[in-house]
């Protein structure tokens, strides 16, 4: 085909949130030429819930199921598990897997998402070392979190933060280190970041400022002794490295697309060869000024990204940009994030950080640019379509928890 | 056809909100969350087919709401499913509005001309 031409043959790499978002949008959109996903693992799942209700063990595999398996014969896709592919040909349109065959693509979009970063210190790679990324890894350690293991979790982000919460209810003493005295500053902003990890020792959990510079064991049955740069040492059972991931560009470095951090897409998905779409974790927007944006790492993301990768290779207008969102449950709460919070600015709280819903917003101006909220999702829907709409607004329609911010929005909607 | 049950009275549910009501008193498998939007009601099973999260709570918006944990989003009139990470439809009733009274009709698919 020349790139023009509406396409006959899509294949999907990866089948994570954006790489079946991509294949619903493209079903949606009307496309009905060949479609394929394929995955290294089985049947494609969902990630958020591997360290929250799928590690607790309240959810099986089959209900953190991406699509039934009765959505691929309905929507005519052909799922293939269970095999990696190895190489793209993007100028020949093939794509080459691990079991020899070559599938035909007249676009090809690579949905690879991420890998754990590795523990970078000595003893970072011993067995009872563990990452969460699969549903292989979130087995392993509930097989070796079992009452009274002394877990230690390096780094508090989201997923740290998350399987820490996790694992103090399956009966684990859990100690958390990171190298920032309060973590996830600039994703909810020192207000909430202050407020969630002051939760961790309330609930049990010891926290730790400090750096882990390596891991030892004497023998393989023996404890894990992990020192902090301080000199001083930590003992546990097992280790849970939540240190982030690598964009996984394997794929598109070697069929020469460009890649920083990410494989480098425009505001249609698309590579550096007209053929190849990337979405999701592995993808990293270059806005039409040539800046790149940071690579977003949230569910939300890679579900629009892939519905715009879908709209790009049908060469459809973009999906409209919404202003990024995400959530985090640990402890009993469900956290919100929408927007920027890192940026300077007045802040506004809604409600009372600890005693029920509770929102904080920031200003920029009489322009809310980003909000946070603990248990208050509709004050983070409100907070989105204010964001996207640059409707002005006081601090006082924010932070009197009388006013509902649903009817704020109609009102100044209606006003025009 | 079923018998209705009344479930509300008009200005019980402020327009673009939920409210839900409970199994109990409606006899439903599940509870029941009713909509007005644009001067219509609308009742659909409270439960998010994704997890456990009340519909009545979501955000109400172009024919549809959105739960309020992963914005998996749902048709007011169908319940159908329209967005991820939900990927089960739910089950919508037919509800009427009978002088100042809301009527459900547990099971009845609405009609086109939902109320
Ligand atoms: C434990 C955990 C909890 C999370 N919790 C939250 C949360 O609460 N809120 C939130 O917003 N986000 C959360 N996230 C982030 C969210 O899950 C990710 O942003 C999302 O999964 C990214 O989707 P993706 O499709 O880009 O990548 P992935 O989900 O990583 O999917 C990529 C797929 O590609 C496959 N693949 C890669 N290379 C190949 C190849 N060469 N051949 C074949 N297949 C290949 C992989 O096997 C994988 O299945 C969480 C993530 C994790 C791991
Ligand atoms: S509980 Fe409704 S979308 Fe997840």
């Amino acid at each position: 085909m020349t790139t023009n031409d509406s396409p006959q043959s899509v294949v999907i790499v990866g089948g994570g949130v954006a790489g079946i978002s991509a294949a619903r949008e493209l079903r949606r959109l009307g496309y009905d030429g060949d479609l394929t996903i394929v995955d290294a693992g089985a049947a494609p799942y969902d990630r958020p819930p591997l360290s929250k209700d799928y590690l607790l063990g309240t959810k099986t595999m089959p209900d953190i199921h991406l699509a039934p398996a009765k959505w691929f014969a309905d929507q005519n896709v052909t799922l293939v598990t269970t095999t990696r592919v190895e190489r793209i040909e993007p100028d020949a349109g093939q794509v080459l897997l691990s079991d020899a065959s070559v599938l035909h693509a007249d676009a090809i979009i690579l949905a690879t998402g991420g890998t754990p970063r590795p523990l970078p210190v000595p003893g970072g790679d011993l067995p009872a070392v563990h990452v969460l990324r699969s549903a292989e890894d979130a087995d392993r350690l509930r097989a070796a979190l079992t009452p009274g293991t002394r877990l230690l979790v390096i780094g508090a982000g989201l997923i740290g933060a998350e399987t820490a919460s996790t694992a103090l209810h399956l009966g684990a003493s859990v100690t958390l280190v990171d190298p920032m005295s309060v973590p996830l500053l600039p994703a909810v902003g020192p207000e909430v970041a202050a407020f969630l990890h002051a939760q961790h020792p309330e609930r049990g959990i010891t926290t730790i400022h400090g750096s882990v510079t390596g891991i030892a064991q004497e023998s393989q049955t023996s404890p894990l002794v992990a020192t902090l740069a301080t000199g001083d040492t930590i003992e546990a059972d097992l280790v849970l490295a939540g240190i982030g991931i690598t964009a996984d560009t394997a794929l598109a470095e070697a069929a020469g697309l460009d890649i920083d951090n990410g494989v480098i897409v425009d505001y249609s998905q698309r590579t550096s060869h007209p053929r190849v779409f990337a979405a999701g974790d592995s993808s990293r927007r270059r806005g039409p000024d040539g800046v790149l944006s940071r690579r977003a790492e949230h569910w939300d993301a890679a579900e629009g990204t892939g519905r715009a990768a879908a709209a790009g290779v049908l060469g459809r207008e973009p999906v409209t940009e919404i202003s990024s969102w995400f959530w985090t449950d640990r402890h009993g709460i469900h956290v919100e994030g929408v927007g920027d919070m890192s940026p300077s600015g007045t802040t506004v709280l809604r409600g009372t950080l600890g005693d029920g819903p509770a929102t904080v917003f920031r200003l920029d101006g009489d322009r809310v640019v980003g909000a946070v909220s603990i248990d208050d999702s509709n004050a983070i829907r409100a907070a989105r379509r204010m964001i996207d709409g640059r409707i002005s607004v006081t601090a006082e329609d924010l932070s009197n928890p009388e006013h509902n911010l649903r009817s704020l929005l109609r009102s100044t909607a209606s006003k025009g | 056809m079923t018998t209705g049950i009344k479930i509300a009275e008009v200005g019980d549910v402020d327009d673009g909100e939920g409210i839900r009501i409970d199994k109990a008193a409606t006899g439903t498998e599940d509870d029941i969350a009713l909509f007005s939007a644009a001067g219509r009601y609308y009742a659909l099973n409270d439960t998010c087919t994704h997890e456990k999260a009340s519909l009545a709570d979501g955000w109400v918006e172009d024919g549809a709401v959105e739960c309020p944990l992963h914005v998996g989003k749902f048709c007011l009139r169908t319940g159908e499913v329209l967005s991820m990470p939900a990927n089960e439809s739910t089950v919508a009733h037919r509800v009427e509005v009978q002088g100042e009274d809301i009527i459900l009709y547990p099971g009845e698919t609405p009609s086109e001309e939902t109320e």
